[in-house]
Formats: structure tokens, C-alpha cells, sequence
């Protein structure tokens, strides 16, 4: 085995951690949405499925798609699209976040108040 | 066969299944602003989905709109932010 071959096995198998990591992050995100109580917990889950279950499994296509020689010079294609991409998921995820948690707290949603509530009825320990 | 291929065909399940789960959550959520927030972890959820789609079927030009569905949900959340904020939709 070449120097070559086993930088290429080696690198497949970086990219197969990023993408299980990735969707570890993903499903749990998902559960997240669908299971948290009120909108801004639910905020919390859809940036941590946008961070951590979109660009860390595009990081891991973009390794795999180059390790894989047979697929010919589209395998490139594929990977400068996942790289670009996930670049601008990183930037724009949160600012996205941001201004939709900005407009939810400016339009009085009322489930702020709720939690307050909430935490002011707790008897104090 | 592959394990490459083994974790890809497992992921697209999961990211089917979290699919699903994020169009619940868009079809019963209570306010608008839960809606615009599962349509876009959906979307990010779909961009993955094309690139592993990509990968397993071995046609790479499939995976092409990728960066513009992943850029379609923040002009979604800059929008009902200024019609929320300001009352216009804006130039």
C-alpha cells in the first residue's frame, strides 16, 4: 500500500466520524423541535440541528467525495458545493436565529411570559 | 458492501426521519414564528439530504440547488422580520 492509498483510507474514515457525528446532532435536534415546551427552547434545538447536523456532515462529504477516486473530477464539483455551502449555512444559521427571535420577543408572543410565571410560582428551596 | 455507503444509506434514513418529525412540528405549531423555525431547520435538513443523495446515487449534478435552498430560509427569517418589526415588507 502506497503513501497515497493510506492518506485516502485514512481521510474515508475522518469523513465517516463527521458524518455519524453529524447525525447524531441532526436527529437530535429534530426530537428537540418536536418535544421542547415553548418557542424560544424550541429556537435552541433548530440552531443546534443548522450548526451541528448541517455543517459538520457537509465537512464529512466534502472528505468522503474526494477520497472517492472512481466517481471521476465531478467528485470535486460536489465537494467545492458542500464546502461553499457550509460556509454560508455557518454564517447565515445564526443570524437567521437572531432575527426571527428578535421578531417572535418584539411581536409579544406570550410565551415569555409563561415561563416567568412559571419560575416565579416554584417555591424558593 | 461499502462502508461508506453503509453510513450514507443510514443517514438518509435518519434525515428522512427527522423530515418528518419538522413537518409535524410545522403542520401543529401553534405560532407562526414555530412554523418559520421548523421550515428552516427543514431546509437545512434538505441540503444534506441532496448532498448524501448525491453520494449514493453516484450522479454528482444532482446536488446542485444546494446553496440556494440553504439560502432561501434566511431570506424567509429576514422577511418576517421586517414585517413583524416595521409593518412593510420593505424595497
Amino acid at each position: 500500500m502506497t503513501d497515497l492509498q493510506l492518506l485516502l483510507e485514512t481521510l474515508k474514515y475522518v469523513g465517516a466520524v463527521l458524518l455519524l457525528l453529524g447525525g447524531f446532532f441532526e436527529i437530535t435536534g429534530a426530537i428537540g423541535v418536536l418535544r421542547m415546551p415553548s418557542f424560544f427552547t424550541r429556537m435552541h434545538a433548530v440552531t443546534t440541528s443548522a450548526v451541528g447536523g448541517t455543517v459538520i456532515p457537509l465537512l464529512g462529504i466534502f472528505i468522503v467525495s474526494l477520497t472517492k477516486v472512481e466517481l471521476g473530477w465531478s467528485r470535486v464539483y460536489l465537494a467545492l458545493l458542500c464546502i461553499a455551502s457550509s460556509i454560508l449555512i455557518l454564517i447565515i444559521a445564526p443570524a437567521g436565529t437572531y432575527a426571527l427571535i428578535k421578531a417572535a420577543s418584539a411581536s409579544k408572543v406570550g410565551e415569555r411570559k409563561e415561563l416567568a410565571s412559571k419560575v416565579e410560582e416554584e417555591p424558593c428551596s | 458492501m461499502d462502508l461508506i455507503m453503509l453510513i450514507v444509506e443510514a443517514l438518509i434514513i435518519v434525515y428522512l426521519a427527522s423530515a418528518t418529525m419538522l413537518l409535524i412540528r410545522v403542520i401543529r405549531g401553534p405560532t407562526l414564528f414555530d412554523r418559520v423555525a421548523a421550515v428552516d431547520a427543514l431546509s437545512y435538513d434538505l441540503t444534506v439530504f441532496m448532498a448524501l443523495l448525491a453520494l449514493y446515487t453516484g450522479r454528482l449534478l444532482v446536488a446542485t440547488p444546494m446553496i440556494l435552498i440553504s439560502l432561501w430560509a434566511y431570506a424567509l427569517d429576514i422577511y418576517v422580520l421586517k414585517f413583524t418589526e416595521y409593518g412593510e415588507m420593505g424595497e
